[in-house]
């Protein structure tokens, strides 16, 4: 990476709201991260948001062979906003096919939760979104995570100067947190997945909206310390059956790529969306350190399964500012 | 209890009183409210169930009430400020409510003077030379549209400036102004205005604190807009006001949620324009989802069908 390239993805990810810093040191508690040689990850096709997904969410869950029984399960899909001419949130036709699986595989309690990051008002956003038939036909939780009652939560991490943060307590008194994005491309980070996802975890009655303290900390920094220090496993289902292109989160154009993507490893699942959308994951700064402790990148690390990545892959148009995230490496 | 109400229909009435009854069984032992029932009192939660509870009833020693005061008047920090809740004892932007809350009954003067005081040193910040010079060496193409220069107020110390907590504290100065005799006041008042405006959507209203992201316009919200407008209410007359307020009217057409809903009926009611349809759909709302028994907007339904708005005057 010559210098230009650096700069630019420092500026990139760490842009507005105008950020204090753009070169961390690299700082991780080695001994919490014990990252397999290799990961799996299963990416499944599926055309609609009706038909079979029932079974093909099913199949993906099923591919990894989770351990639900009796567990508390926490759906952490993307309802950062709601525009009904838009692509921006996790579809709850996908939610919901997510809930029943899990459901009849046995667990104790399926919830679904998060913390919006631009918008404060959940009734909209559920009934809106369409998530609020859906949460109260199968009669399960939903926690505001921006509201909830926190913890303050020592980072594993240290590539912002938090050193802690306050996370929710309902990632506490769960076993398993399904991080739920749609495949989307995004304005300051370069991609929103699984990791970035988890900005919604954050409480935003501590942290403001947008997520504001984040920003400021450094996106990169903050994607990063976030996921190392969850409290919980993690499992990753992205909704690509519709994604979104171009100047996302929000107002990008919808893009279809038919998919679905499962794994238990959050980097080696968004680096296999970063590809599908023809994104190369080791130029996407957040994915390139997070390879390091917490997961997977390279495309000889990740043993793909379901379906073969290439008849998938799309073309998803980025910023000019991350034009450089399209130079392909493999 | 004697509920004071202008309206006479007989389902605004009984959804008062129902939504009364919820936030009255939903006061925490410790006197506070939380974001929803059971959950830890937190301060921008308990200020809204005050001022609720201040516009359903007429009797000031009503227990609910006092307890709530008295929580509310047990957190203050010493810096004059109040915090999140009792779990970050940290100086927070729900000062702005305490505030609000506290400034109807006269009894708080003092702890007023000491939060004004806290909230005139509170100021969001500028990007700094790091991150302009960041910009200018990768010749990326700036992402909004804003003036850095007019400062308001954060969510989080040392962050940006946004229009919701601004909007709050607008509100709290303006309502405590004559208490303040400090020579900065006028100046932030001003300033926090001013930025308010230029972060005006194209065609009215507010997102949450930008208009614009590379060149693509955010949609504004309605319980931004709202809560804008009510700081801004002193300027009603200006295009800026008279244009986001018919934009908030467009909104709430396509919007319907209880937070929504009732900032927006607490902004009409504060131009002068009452509106019984927005009502009539707001107990439509409650009598559907109960607000999700979120706490914050069951508050505000109450103030929006209580005759609450008159809480929010400057």
């Amino acid at each position: 990476m010559n210098r230009r390239q650096f700069l630019k993805a420092s500026a990139g990810a760490s842009l507005y709201p105008f950020l204090p810093g753009c070169d961390q040191q690299v700082l991780w508690e080695k001994e919490a991260f014990l990252k397999a040689k290799n990961s799996r990850v299963a990416i499944l096709a599926a055309e609609q948001y009706g038909g079979s997904l029932q079974d093909t969410v099913r199949r993906g869950i099923d591919l990894f062979r989770l351990d639900v029984k009796g567990k508390r399960i926490l759906l952490k899909p993307n309802l950062v906003e709601f525009d009904p001419k838009g692509a921006i949130n996790t579809h709850p036709a996908v939610i919901e096919a997510t809930i029943t699986a899990f459901k009849t595989l046995g667990a104790r309690e399926v919830i679904v939760a998060e913390g919006p990051g631009h918008r404060r008002d959940n009734e909209y956003l559920l009934v809106a979104s369409g998530l609020y038939d859906v949460i109260k036909e199968h009669r399960i939780r939903y926690v505001d995570l921006n509201t909830d009652d926190i913890r303050l939560t020592k980072l594993k991490s240290n590539f912002t100067n938090f050193k802690q943060l306050y996370l929710p307590e309902t990632l506490y008194n769960a076993d398993l947190l399904v991080s739920m994005p749609k495949l989307k491309t995004h304005h300051w980070a370069g991609v929103t997945l699984s990791l970035k996802n988890m900005f919604g975890v954050v409480p935003g009655s501590v942290y403001g909206w947008p997520k504001n303290a984040l920003h400021w900390a450094g996106i990169v920094g903050s994607i990063l310390d976030i996921n190392s220090s969850l409290p919980l496993p993690r499992f990753a289902i992205v909704d690509g059956i519709v994604g979104m292109e171009g100047n996302g989160p929000l107002q990008g154009q919808e893009k279809k790529s038919g998919v679905l993507i499962f794994g238990d490893d959050l980097v080696a699942v968004d680096a296999t969306a970063a590809r599908l959308m023809k994104i190369e994951p080791r130029k996407v700064k957040y994915l390139d350190l997070a390879a390091a402790f917490l997961g997977n990148l390279g495309y000889e690390q990740i043993e793909q399964i379901g379906e073969n990545l290439q008849p998938y892959q799309q073309n998803f148009r980025v910023i000019d500012n991350f034009a450089y995230l399209k130079e392909l490496v493999d | 209890m004697v509920v004071i109400l202008e309206a006479s229909h007989r389902k605004l009435w009984l959804m008062l009183q129902e939504a009364v009854k919820i936030l009255l069984t939903s006061q925490n032992p410790d006197g506070g409210w939380g974001a929803f029932a059971s959950k830890r009192s937190a301060t921008e939660i308990t200020a809204l169930a005050l001022l609720a509870l201040q516009a359903a009833h007429d009797n000031a020693e009503e227990p609910a009430l006092r307890k709530g005061k008295e929580w509310l008047i047990k957190r203050q920090n010493a810096d004059g400020s109040w915090p999140l809740n009792d779990s970050l004892k940290a100086p927070s932007w729900s000062t702005a409510l305490a505030m609000i809350a506290l400034s109807e009954s006269g009894q708080f003067e003092e702890r007023l003077v000491k939060a004004g005081s806290w909230a005139l040193e509170q100021e969001g910040s500028k990007p700094g030379i790091f991150a302009n010079l960041i910009l200018a060496l990768t010749f990326q193409k700036k992402a909004v549209q804003l003036n850095e220069d007019l400062i308001g107020w954060s969510w989080t110390p040392n962050s940006f400036s946004w229009v919701e907590p601004t909007s709050y504290f607008l509100l709290a100065l303006k309502k405590t102004k004559r208490l303040l005799a400090s020579k900065t006041l006028e100046d932030r008042i001003r300033q926090g205005e001013l930025m308010i405006y230029d972060r005006m959507c194209d065609n009215g209203g507010w997102n949450y604190g930008n208009s614009t992201v590379y060149g693509d316009q955010l949609l504004p919200y309605p319980d931004t807009t709202a809560v804008a407008l009510i700081a801004l209410q002193n300027w009603r007359e200006r295009k800026e006001n008279q244009m986001s307020i018919r934009a908030l009217a467009e909104m709430t057409k396509s919007t319907d949620s209880g937070l929504a809903l009732s900032w927006s009926a607490i902004c009409f009611s504060l131009y002068g324009q009452e509106d019984a349809e927005l009502r009539k759909r707001l107990v439509e709302r409650f009598a559907k989802t109960k607000f999700l028994g979120e706490t914050k907007a069951i508050a505000l339904g109450i103030l929006a069908i209580g005759n609450g708005a008159r809480l929010f005057r400057v």
